[in-house]
């Protein structure tokens, strides 16, 4: 893929991420109290309810996608070389890939009642 | 003389002191950022303990709800609203807004897209970081 396309997904990535943050970050302030929010029960309640868990998932592959990315920009500024950059490109879809797998394993089960 | 002998590395490219303060948001930009991974990948794996029950769920939040934990949260919305301010900043100025009109490079070669407003944005980014972290303070340890 080209970088000037990988780029225009990083920055998409980021903007969406920015506005489901500020949702995902106000459903914790204002639903009564900060500690309130986090507790079992609203927590389960927020994972059952379906346009959320959505939401989580939406969040956890565009940042996902957005951090590893940044990584690997960072990782490729330091150092260049084919076989380095392709390790790089490949180690962060990797990460990418167990990240998505282990959250979205978690909101699925959480979602469907399997605690 | 070797070729590599007025070569700094890495030291040379994070030294934020020659080049003022878009070297410091370059690397400001890149350590919050790491930053901001680590937390996702430690929020995903601290969240994952809502499917071991309740007392699995009740004990992870006695480890990170703790005035610790809270000042790292703090923490954690400071890098998070920099990133965001100064990312947009950036997105625009890759998008071509506010790096001035190209020009002939006349002595001494000011370079236009490293303008005041540039600079002013910066500033405002850590402003805002600051304030929502007081913000973010306010809500952690005023209940």
């Amino acid at each position: 893929m080209r970088e000037s396309t990988i780029m225009k997904i990083h920055y998409a990535t980021a903007l969406g991420a920015v506005v489901l943050v500020a949702v995902h970050v106000l459903f914790r302030i204002t639903m009564g109290s900060f500690s309130g929010s986090l507790e079992y029960e609203q927590v389960l309640a927020n994972y059952k309810f379906v346009p959320y868990a959505v939401m989580l998932e939406l969040i956890l592959v565009l940042l996902s996608v957005h951090g590893f990315n940044g990584l690997r920009v960072i990782l490729l500024e330091l150092k260049q070389g084919r076989s380095y950059e392709k390790a790089v490109t490949y180690g962060c879809i990797a990460g990418m890939t167990c990240l998505v797998a282990f959250g979205s394993r978690t909101i699925l089960m959480a979602s469907m009642g399997m605690t | 003389m070797k070729r590599n002998d007025n070569r700094e590395g890495i030291k040379g490219m994070a030294n934020p002191g020659r080049y003022g303060i878009e070297r410091f948001a370059y690397w400001l930009m890149r350590i919050t950022g790491l930053g901001l991974l680590a937390y996702l990948i430690g929020h995903v794996y601290e969240t994952s303990n809502i499917i071991n029950g309740k007392s699995a769920w009740e004990n992870m939040l006695s480890i990170t709800q703790t005035t610790e934990g809270h000042v790292f949260l703090t923490l954690v919305i400071g890098m998070c609203v920099f990133h965001t301010a100064n990312g947009i900043r950036v997105m625009l100025g890759h998008g071509g807004y506010g790096v001035g009109k190209p020009a002939r490079p006349d002595y001494p070669y000011t370079p236009a897209s490293q303008n005041s407003m540039h600079k002013l944005c910066i500033y405002a980014s850590i402003g805002i970081a600051a304030l929502a972290m007081m913000y973010g303070l306010s809500v952690l340890f005023g209940e």
